[in-house]
């Protein structure tokens, strides 16, 4: 039993980098109804520009966070000009597909900006453990659930009660209509997609650097954990991809404590099976399918 | 106040709106009629910003809105009710309405929730579904919500495209009569229509569209007294 509380704990704070990541995910699919792939591989070239400037420049810490998180904004700009502005709206698939082009570009560019495969990225935290009783925790992780429910709540007010924050809702919900009332649908999916990039390289930075290391696979990594955990969360909620990632944690340091590394892996997308057929809508997203059924009935 | 003349505009290759003008007069209902694929729609369009006109001006008491971005006509008092309504459906009724207001500037808050106030007065039944997301209203509530929503950006003219579609005869009833309310108050609205008797009874003038081109203008009575447009568009015997 008090194994299996220590694991639910540790995937409590795994589960937060998880739930960083999909909370980007979830607010693109939730502005443009757009799946964004390489939103994981341009958080891992962030990184790689943060990294290539703590081995040449500086190991400043905070220098480092600051390049990490400038170079990811500066490449979801790339990406949103290239996959999103210049494809149509309604070219779904395009875009997608376009996002997993770009994401083979990053990744090259990743290799031949750094070309050994495993570099160093600096420790923003002194690990200390942290003892509850008969429980640990570490401090770093303790200090990433806590941001990222700063965040959702941060995230939460800015869009329910900013004008921005409205304007972006009209975007999603009605283009169209959005249009009519004068609102400026084009810039304001850049400051969305500027939004994500600022999550996607304070995720990136804090697992990184609680990793301590950046391999060119982080991009795959983040894109396949941030997806699953938006998924079980329910597509285009920000709760939801909360709750998502931090299931996720807890039942992959489960699986891995009873069932080791190969388990782990397997856990997250056995998870994710039973999730679709049971609730195909995620833990959150089925309310808003069945609200919006009611709605297209009664019109 | 508004003065269109001479605009065409086009859709590619083809010509929708063929060099035509027209006068919506301060605290007037204009009213343009015609068939489908008239240019109805095209015309507003084209006064609201989100089609260009191909040559031919739009003026609003003077000022130049030819070829300005729809934002801009928005600020300079010119709003839409779209065909359809259009209504936000996944957002709140409150927050359908703010978003009619977005064009106004940050130190207007006060006024705008002052306006918010009015026209949940004004509508009651949006007052009771404030909360309530704008997908779930019925088809007359979210005509309601489209025309409340427009008025919250305080338009000096109100675009109107086709109010009456597709909603049942007493909420058409309910919808003009309360255009006939709203212009009582001064709002000079700009209205398209297919249904000819419910203009009828608001408008101060007619314009009527086909193939792009005005083919008569003048009051409801001068309408009624041409017996060709008469029989086109009022049918034979009715009066």
């Amino acid at each position: 039993m008090t194994d299996f509380v220590q694991n639910c704990i540790d995937g409590l704070m795994f589960g937060s980098g998880y739930a960083l990541l999909a909370l980007g995910f979830t607010l693109v699919f939730g502005v443009m109804k757009r799946l964004n792939l390489s939103f994981g591989p341009s958080i891992m070239l962030g990184a790689y520009v943060g990294t290539w400037v703590y081995l040449n420049i500086s190991d400043n810490t905070w220098l480092v966070a600051l390049v990490t998180l400038i170079a990811t904004i500066t490449v979801g700009a790339y990406v949103e000009r290239l996959c999103f502005r210049a494809i149509r709206r309604d070219a779904t698939i395009a875009s997608m597909v376009s996002s997993f082009a770009i994401w083979m570009q990053l990744e090259e560019i990743a290799m031949h900006l750094l070309p050994e495969r495993t570099y160093p990225f600096p420790a923003f935290f002194t690990t200390t453990t942290l003892e509850f009783g008969p429980f640990y925790a570490r401090s770093e992780h303790i200090t990433m659930l806590l941001l990222t429910l700063a965040l959702l709540i941060l995230l939460h007010a800015f869009l329910f009660r900013t004008r921005l924050g409205l304007a972006l809702r009209t975007v999603s919900d009605n283009p169209l209509a959005s249009a009519y009332m004068g609102i400026n649908g084009s810039n304001i999916l850049f400051l969305a997609f500027a939004l994500v990039s600022v999550l996607g390289g304070l995720a990136g930075f804090l697992i990184l650097s609680a990793d301590s290391q950046v391999t060119p696979f982080f991009g795959l990594w983040a894109t396949f954990k941030g997806l699953i955990a938006m998924m079980l969360g329910g597509m285009g909620s920000l709760p939801g991809a909360i709750l998502g990632g931090l299931l996720l944690g807890v039942v992959e340091a489960n699986a891995f404590w009873y069932g080791g590394p190969v388990i782990r892996d397997l856990s997250a997308y056995l998870l994710l099976f039973v999730m679709l057929i049971v609730r195909p809508g995620g833990l959150i997203g089925q309310r808003i399918v069945a609200e919006q059924r009611a709605a297209d009935e009664r019109v | 106040m508004l003065k269109v003349e001479n605009i065409v505009t086009r859709y590619g290759a083809i010509e929708a709106l063929k060099g035509l003008s027209l006068d919506a007069r301060h605290g007037e209902v204009t009213c343009l009629l015609g068939p489908n694929g008239a240019g109805k729609t095209t015309t507003m369009f084209s006064i609201a910003g989100i089609l260009n006109p191909h040559s031919g001006s739009i003026t609003l008491d003077g000022n130049d809105l030819t070829n300005q971005s729809a934002p801009s006509i928005v600020r300079k008092g010119i709003a839409l009710v779209p065909e359809n309504r259009l209504i936000f459906p996944e957002m709140s009724v409150t927050d359908n309405l703010y978003a009619g207001a977005y064009c106004r500037s940050r130190s207007e808050r006060q006024a705008v929730d002052d306006d918010l106030a009015e026209t949940f007065e004004r509508f009651p039944r949006l007052k009771e579904r404030r909360a309530q997301i704008g997908g779930t209203l019925s088809g007359g509530e979210q005509q309601m919500l489209a025309i409340g929503r427009a008025l919250m950006a305080r338009p000096k003219i109100l675009m109107m495209d086709e109010p009456s579609l597709g909603l049942a005869p007493m909420v058409v009833e309910e919808i003009f009569s309360f255009i006939h309310q709203l212009n009582q108050e001064g709002v000079t609205i700009l209205l398209v229509e297919q249904n000819a008797h419910m203009a009828l009874k608001v408008a101060h003038k007619i314009y009527l569209l086909e193939q792009g081109k005005v083919t008569f203008n003048g009051s409801p009575e001068d309408m009624q007294q041409d017996e060709m447009i008469h029989r086109a568009y009022l049918g034979v015997g009715s009066s």
